[in-house]
């Protein structure tokens, strides 16, 4: 009996130990948010409010707002095809396959591929080719994430719908929608995350616009970090931080209504 | 009949055509990327040809040394994910309360959707010589100065790295955990096995195709690195990312071409084993459902 309650502190003791590890580099820019010497003259928030006086950082969240925006409703959609064809045809591994290849390539082989792709194309870096690249990237994510859900729907239902004499298009939106619609949600947000919190890939096919990872980015590659970029990287992890919150919510809503 | 016909054919456009395109946009670009690397840089430019310069320039010269440091930091860096992503996998398939088990899940996973450079840029300030760790360190007595070993060194990266991509490999080697029969655990048990034959013969050959995909995950994540090495292994600690990124600096398309591809060529290839050894629906059965 002992001994088993020694595994089961030892146990979990390793996994506190792997959460602090993965936890632990999410406090240094918040501490550093407050630090420099703006601080001193401005007030506490003085780095906070630095970043407004910055046109070029303002331009940069608009683009990361737009381009978020189209991510989280293309990836989602894109997703949910896919994963109909998946379940309507029977070469699932094919399609899975190249959905999820995104996921093992490279961040600088996958910019750089597809900025060489648009540029033979001949078409210049705009917000579109910078949300192209991130729904690749967020696409497999939103698939798997979409794949999980409608596993969970019984296929009875459509069947039963369709005997009841509804067509292909009313019973998915009667019948499944309602359904699966927490897990469209859920790829939605998650691919919101994925398309803030991606940067090497952005920073090869952006041509001059900046997101706000991509100007922290380059900012640090220039000239280093200062302490309002530090405040920025405060604000994105609270915003990440917010969205996953979300994310749970949405997940605990849909589990405790079954 | 004649409905479900057009019904078929419908369905074909509607799922297929956006499919095909999302399908182009990911081959294309690779395919597009390998034909570069073959063609002639030209000024700022570059121009199609069927040349192996880029490839002699980097497999002949100080490159290489690049190309030999990736891929032993992505192997060795790769085991160390393994083996502590391996255990944390294990414990919330076996241990966690079936009911805590999402939870723990997310707990793994947002530190993971943190935007990692953020959080590389964070380790730079705990390692650094006037950091937490050593302040500590030294207020403690433990060691009379800094360290400085801590920070722009292999120990640093290699923190980097795994504290970057472990969290996504808990997921497929969790999958694989938790999908094994029990029936297989008891029969061992009854035939008189130790709970440590148990997982050595059953349960870990089981767990196999989520390792090997959390294992190219991180492989193929490290191998491609760019900001890790730049930012916890100091100046000249190159990694391929890197190779790669300071081809871009000077406008060499061809040679980050080339360097690219055969990052992506050595995935490709780890996938087509993998995809030879197991069976993917196996793996995604639970996600997929029973197609």
């Amino acid at each position: 009996m002992g001994r088993l309650r020694g595994m089961n502190i030892l146990a979990w003791g390793f996994l506190a130990l792997v959460l602090l590890f993965l936890y632990a580099p999410l406090a240094p820019p918040f501490i550093k948010s407050f630090g420099g010497p703006n601080v001193l003259t401005g007030g506490l928030l003085a780095n906070y409010t630095a970043i407004l006086d910055d046109a070029r950082l303002l331009k940069a969240v608009r683009v990361s707002v737009i381009v978020g925006l189209m991510t989280a409703v293309i990836a989602p959609l894109l997703a949910l095809l896919a994963a109909q064809a998946v379940r309507s045809w029977r070469r699932p591994r094919l399609i899975v396959g190249i959905l999820l290849l995104p996921l093992f390539i490279p961040g600088i082989s996958m910019g750089v591929a597809t900025a060489l792709f648009f540029k033979l194309l001949g078409i210049p870096p705009t917000l579109f080719t910078i949300a192209a690249v991130q729904v690749l990237w967020a696409l497999p994510f939103a698939f798997l994430v979409i794949l999980t859900v409608m596993a969970n729907f019984d296929q009875v239902y459509l069947e039963a719908a369709y005997m009841s004499g509804a067509g292909p298009l009313r019973a998915f939106f009667q019948i499944e929608l309602p359904q699966i619609h927490s897990g469209i949600t859920g790829a939605a947000v998650f691919s919101l995350i994925i398309s803030f919190n991606e940067t090497i890939r952005t920073a090869i096919v952006q041509g001059g616009h900046n997101t706000v990872q991509t100007y922290i980015w380059s900012h640090y590659q220039q000239i280093g970090l200062s302490p309002s970029m530090y405040a920025l990287m405060t604000l994105m992890i609270g915003g990440t931080l917010l969205l996953l919150g979300l994310l749970a919510f949405f997940d605990w809503r849909s589990r405790t209504r079954d | 009949m004649k409905l479900s016909r057009r019904f078929a054919l419908t369905r074909l456009l509607v799922l297929g055509l956006p499919l095909l395109v999302t399908a182009a946009f990911i081959v294309g670009p690779l395919l597009i990327t390998l034909a570069v690397s073959f063609w002639r840089k030209k000024g700022f430019g570059m121009e199609p040809d069927f040349i192996l310069k880029s490839y002699e320039l980097f497999f002949g010269g100080p490159r290489l040394e690049v190309l030999e440091r990736s891929l032993w930091v992505a192997v060795s860096s790769t085991a160390i994910m393994l083996l502590i992503a391996y255990p944390v996998a294990f414990l919330v398939a076996n241990r966690v309360r079936a009911d805590l088990t999402r939870v723990v899940l997310f707990l793994f996973a947002a530190p993971f959707l943190v935007n990692y450079i953020i959080r590389t840029f964070a380790w730079a300030d705990i390692l650094s010589r006037t950091g937490p760790v050593n302040e500590t360190l030294v207020w403690l007595s433990l060691t009379p100065e800094p360290l400085d070993w801590l920070l722009y060194s292999d120990f640093a990266v290699y923190l980097g790295l795994v504290t970057a991509y472990m969290p996504f490999m808990i997921f497929p080697i969790w999958l694989s955990l938790s999908g094994i029969e029990h029936r297989f655990l008891e029969a061992s048990w009854m035939l008189g096995e130790p709970p440590w034959r148990t997982f050595w013969r059953v349960t870990l050959p089981l767990s196999m195709p989520g390792v090997f995909a959390a294992a190219i995950f991180g492989f193929v994540s490290a191998f491609g690195e760019v900001a890790v090495s730049l930012i916890l292994g100091g100046t000249g600690y190159q990694l391929l990312g890197n190779a790669v990124s300071s081809a871009l600096n000077v406008l060499n398309f061809p040679l980050a071409a080339a360097i690219s591809s055969v990052a992506t060529g050595m995935m490709l290839v780890m996938l087509l084993l993998w995809y030879r050894l197991f069976d993917i629906r196996l793996f995604l059965g639970k996600i997929m459902g029973r197609n």
